[in-house]
């Protein structure tokens, strides 16, 4: 037997289990010696008939692949659609929140706010790729299990993913009070950005003194306490948001969960704003002297958009707690 | 004039799905894989070695061919021939292969044959 053949049949035995490989290894350079027996009896020389056979032979690790049944793939199609549910779905809940709370405790320990930001994108890319990866592995290795036992008694939770399509499982209109991750991750997003803006202006700012020192936008006696309890709020928010999703549905007890946050939000700001105690008087005073007036016009379209805004969430929360589809309805009753 | 891709392509899933019927049937009477790659070319059923070969040992692990290693020839070689379980699903697949051409024949809107 020359080389070449000698190669081809070691690299198909590397992808076949220990216990056929003696077979396979002689039924494979038996059925290569026909075929070439059969390409020289047609007038071929030697050694391109042997390359022309084993090249008709294709890749080993595809032969090998098709004796074994195992897949040339990670995750199949079966398992894709509850692969990327379940990948989606934690980055989702788990990279915000880790991102959020690292950068937070890393403000508490009293860093600044330029090392919290990192700690917190650091924390939230750290956490994602984990996530990632593991729940890839999961798959790809659920993916190789033997169809015919994992499928009918093992992994109770995986079956769940893996039943049936029913007309149930359609995701509802837009319009209607079901809450799809998108959202979710939008409005955590949203939150995230928030509470990383107010803590990079804390001691960011566009506008610098005569000693090139940054003049904040907001009164920095607001970090005082009136801040934190901002971030706190947005953070509440963030834990409404994933509790939203993982109830699926608007409420009416989450819509009145939503109003009471989104107007401590907004009593909150337009109270700063009206005080005269939401900007700097060292910011107005290089920008725009009067800014920071409790009732200038500055402040008052502050207060008033923020009042606005929020009511309009909080009625919003409310109308979709009431647009539950009708069939939801009868099969409740 | 049909586009010689598009047919190669719709042509392999046709013959795809009838490679295990036609390697039932044949090996009813017992055969050596390159030997049955011969006969098949030859009734008109061309396949490739690569879909063959996997496809007799995986025929052969649900148990629908059995084995057996013949020493006697020039060189060893394994012999597969279909087993009683593998005889009835060629009947059950080949009465399915001869209604549905029929039903293909109506739908093309003329009396079978």
């Amino acid at each position: 037997m020359t080389s070449l053949t000698d190669r081809y049949v070691a690299a198909t035995l590397r992808g076949i289990p220990e216990k056929q490989r003696a077979d396979v290894d002689r039924e494979l350079r038996s059925s290569i010696a026909d075929a070439l027996e059969d390409h020289v009896a047609n007038g071929e020389d030697r050694a391109g008939a042997e390359v022309a056979v084993l090249e008709e032979l294709g890749d080993p690790t595809r032969l090998a692949s098709g004796m074994t049944g195992r897949p040339l793939y990670l995750v199949g199609p079966e398992l894709f659609p509850a692969y990327r549910y379940v990948l989606f779905l934690l980055l989702a809940i788990v990279v915000p929140i880790v991102g959020i709370v690292e950068a937070a405790v890393e403000i508490g320990s009293g860093a600044g706010i330029g090392s919290a930001l990192l700690e917190g994108i650091g924390g939230a890319l750290s956490v994602g790729v984990h996530l990632a990866f593991w729940v890839t592995l999961a798959f790809v290795i659920v993916e190789r299990l033997d169809p015919a036992t994992w499928r009918r008694e093992d992994l109770k939770d995986l079956k769940v993913l893996m039943a049936p399509w029913k007309v149930e499982n359609l995701p509802e209109l837009p319009t209607s009070g079901a809450v799809t991750v998108g959202e979710t991750v939008g409005e955590i997003v949203t939150a995230g950005i928030s509470i990383g803006g107010l803590l990079y202006l804390r001691g960011w700012s566009w506008v610098t003194d005569a000693s090139g020192q940054p003049i904040p936008l907001f009164d920095p006696a607001l970090w005082n306490f009136w801040f934190p309890v901002v971030i706190a709020l947005l953070g509440l928010q963030v834990a409404f948001h994933v509790v939203k999703l993982v109830v699926g549905r608007w409420t009416i007890g989450l819509a009145v969960v939503n109003a009471v946050l989104l107007a401590a939000f907004a009593i909150l700001f337009a109270a700063l704003a009206l005080t005269g105690s939401l900007i700097n008087p060292a910011f107005a005073a290089a920008t725009w002297p009067g800014l920071d007036d409790g009732d200038g016009i500055a402040m008052v379209a502050v207060a008033v958009t923020s009042i606005l805004v929020s009511g309009w969430e909080a009625i919003s929360g409310f109308r979709r707690a009431r647009q539950r589809p009708s069939t939801e309805m009868e099969f409740a009753s | 004039m049909v586009d010689e891709e598009l047919l190669g392509t719709h042509r392999q899933e046709l013959r795809r799905g009838t490679v295990v019927l036609a390697c039932l049937l044949a090996l009813r009477a017992p055969e050596y894989g390159y030997a049955l790659l011969k006969r098949l070319g030859a009734a008109g059923i061309p396949s490739d070695a690569n879909t063959i070969y996997p496809l007799l040992r995986r025929l052969e692990e649900r148990g629908l061919l059995t084995s057996e290693w013949n020493t006697d020839d020039t060189r060893p070689r394994k012999f597969y021939r279909t087993s009683p379980a593998g005889s009835a699903l060629a009947d059950q697949l080949m009465s399915d292969m001869t209604d549905l051409t029929a039903s293909l024949h109506a739908l093309n809107g003329g009396a079978v044959e």
